[in-house]
């Protein structure tokens, strides 16, 4: 069983790269494997420095238990963070690094009822430890995913569109043609907001820092149904106050840079509006 | 000069004329025409802006009503408008002065809520109380009882009203739990520490440090305040001591900004809320992201005179808002802020008293 691993650790700042983890096994094995290699850190840090590829043994499953094949896991910020040990939560040392991504049920206990072998599974809670080639958990930990929509959309669905969809939902009342105003607009939640947004008829002002192809993203953004982009450094400039002035003034201001770009979004918001915050990226209150 | 004579019908066989009434502040029976009133023309610097000045009374209209200002304090709001800083700013030239109690002299013929001598404040800002008359319409004011003592009608209005609205509207604050604030000692800050001990709520209630910090201290105490801290205090591991007798607040009331709110918000429980009212060191409330992101900190502010236009229409609310506080003034649980009345004409000297740092008295002119 020759497993082949390709995985890229990338610094917080840059765009999600996602591991795959293939194997030349067929779908379904009657086979028990008794290890599996796993991206394990033994003590915080930078993550080049302390992620190491070790052998696990897989436990015995057990009657509510689910055996299951990771297929892919992405890299996230928060993923990063925890094995720096500056995360709001932090796993109990060793562990095994990655919070969400796709799995396969390759076998069940004779007790679960909810999932079969064959079935697309995606973590419930965090600190799971997704960078893996197996693993067996209970089944309450997990959630099934319709398989027929793409492997890496599932993959990266747990964490980022969730908190999208939350952040879109959960604090204003927003109606079709209200504006809803972010930074770091070019993450992983910020395309998610972009997209959900346009399903529900709400303009996007979306700000992200200058870069030398920045003409490309804008229109990558715009594919995917951004209204307005913005580059940090023309934020206070008339262009930026021009967009302001074409759009109902923005109810929900999105934030995961912190700084002088949060304070922006405030200086923004319509009368009684919220800015929610989700990230700190740029490390600054 | 004849003027309007209110006349209740046959029915009532009662008649109300303009005959002074014998009460605390003798009301005169003649209509002043002229009046006299701190008055500015442009925005700046108080001492240089703000003049006593002669102003000619308006004729009083059918829904009107004639008013004796009797006390108005000086707040930081008031302040503010006057520099030119604050978010309303009146009309000028404008009358200095947010709120203050006055007793009503007479009435037009249509006014049916307030007779002569009854003890009324403002219900909106910007209407200009530091002066000795004034004529408001009917609905641009509120009776309270006037059996409280002048300085607690003359300060009810902003600061009470602020207190317990932060009390009530954030956190669903039970016996037992607590609160954080700073400017313990303002006008906001001894309301806050009273009320909240009416309910059983403890207060954690951080100052500045001075010379004079222990009698400050004995005084809050006397109020009802459960601790009495200084900023640096904030900041020191002592606070795990009183974390061991009393909860982490829920809520935390700021009205300075900077180190001190963010330093605030380090104690607060998770999912508590800090409301801003004030902005005294003129600096931003800055918060860490991880308090915001992991222990899910709401930051809101609070601004009573948007309150009050946002009720407007609801005058239910406002008036039992301040029947509760004018029940606790009668049962002696909510006490005015250490305060020193000073003669309007003398109203340089309260300016100066109210605009120097570390002021610990309310300035309430008198007129």
């Amino acid at each position: 069983m020759n497993a082949s691993c390709q995985l890229a650790v990338c610094s917080h700042m840059r765009s999600l790269l996602i591991s795959f983890l293939r194997t030349t096994q067929p779908r379904f094995t009657a086979v028990r494997r008794r290890h599996y290699e796993a991206l394990l850190y033994r003590s915080h840090g930078h993550p080049n420095d302390v992620i190491k590829m070790e052998k696990m043994t897989l436990p015995d499953i057990g009657a509510m238990d689910v055996r299951l094949r990771m297929l892919a896991a992405p890299v996230n910020p928060a993923d990063i963070n925890m094995i720096q040990g500056t995360y709001g939560i932090l796993p109990s040392l060793p562990a095994v690094g990655g919070n969400e991504g796709l799995a396969e049920v390759i076998e069940v206990g004779n007790q679960v009822t909810t999932l079969s072998p064959g079935d697309w599974v995606i973590p419930v809670d965090a600190e799971f430890g997704t960078w893996r080639i197996e693993a067996v958990c209970n089944e309450r930990d997990l959630i099934p995913v319709p398989n027929d929509i793409p492997l890496l959309s599932a993959a990266t669905i747990g964490v980022n569109p969730c908190t999208a969809y939350r952040m879109l939902h959960d604090f204003i009342q927003l109606k079709p043609g209200d504006t809803v105003i972010q930074n770091g607009a070019n993450s992983a939640v910020g395309q998610a907001v972009i997209q959900i947004a346009a399903s529900m008829g709400i303009n996007t002002i979306n700000i992200v820092r200058n870069r030398p192809d920045l003409q490309n993203l804008v229109q990558k953004l715009k594919a995917l149904g951004a209204n307005y982009i913005i580059a940090e450094e023309q934020l206070h400039k008339s262009s930026a106050e021009n967009i302001l002035k074409d759009v109902p003034k923005p109810k929900l201001a999105l934030n995961c840079v912190g700084g002088p770009n949060a304070a922006y979004l405030v200086d923004h918001l319509d009368y009684g509006g919220k800015l929610v915050t989700y990230g700190g990226m740029s490390k600054k209150p | 000069m004849w003027h309007a004579v209110k006349t209740l019908n046959a029915h009532n066989g009662y008649v109300c004329a303009l005959i002074a009434k014998v009460a605390r502040y003798s009301v005169s029976a003649a209509l002043r025409k002229e009046s006299v009133a701190l008055v500015y023309k442009s925005h700046g610097d108080p001492m240089q802006v703000l003049k006593l000045q002669k102003l000619n009374l308006p004729a009083l209209g059918d829904s009107e009503v004639l008013i004796k200002m009797l006390a108005a304090p000086i707040n930081p709001a008031d302040i503010n408008m006057v520099q030119g800083t604050y978010a309303v700013l009146p009309e000028l030239p404008a009358v200095g002065g947010n709120e203050g109690v006055g007793q009503v002299l007479e009435v037009g013929g249509h006014v049916t809520s307030f007779r002569p001598g009854d003890w009324v404040i403002p219900r909106d800002a910007g209407l200009g109380t530091w002066r000795k008359e004034l004529v408001l319409k009917e609905h641009a004011l509120l009776r309270v009882p006037s059996d409280i003592p002048l300085a607690c009608a003359a300060t009810l209005s902003v600061n009470p009203c602020t207190a317990i609205r932060m009390l009530s509207d954030f956190e669903n604050l039970q016996p037992g739990n607590s609160v954080i604030q700073n400017a313990a000692n303002s006008g906001v800050g001894q309301a806050v520490i009273q009320i909240a001990a009416t309910k059983g709520i403890k207060t954690i209630n951080v100052v500045r440090n001075r010379p004079n910090f222990q009698t400050l201290t004995e005084y809050l105490q006397s109020l009802g305040a459960d601790y009495v801290i200084t900023e640096e205090s904030l900041r020191k591991p002592e606070m795990k001591d009183i974390f061991k007798n009393i909860p982490h607040p829920r809520l935390a009331l700021n009205c300075v900004g900077g180190k001190s709110a963010t330093e605030m918000l380090r104690h607060l429980q998770h999912g508590g809320t800090m409301v801003t009212y004030g902005g005294m060191a003129k600096q931003p409330v800055t918060a860490p992201v991880s308090s915001l992101i992991f222990k899910n900190v709401k930051l809101c502010g609070f601004w009573m005179t948007q309150w009050k236009r946002d009720h407007e229409h609801e005058m239910g609310e406002l008036n039992e808002m301040i029947s509760s506080l004018c029940s606790l003034i009668r049962q002696g649980k909510l006490k005015a802020p250490a305060y020193t009345e000073v003669p309007i004409t003398d109203y340089k000297t309260a300016l100066e008293n109210a605009m120097k740092p570390f002021s610990s008295s309310k300035q309430i002119l008198v007129m």
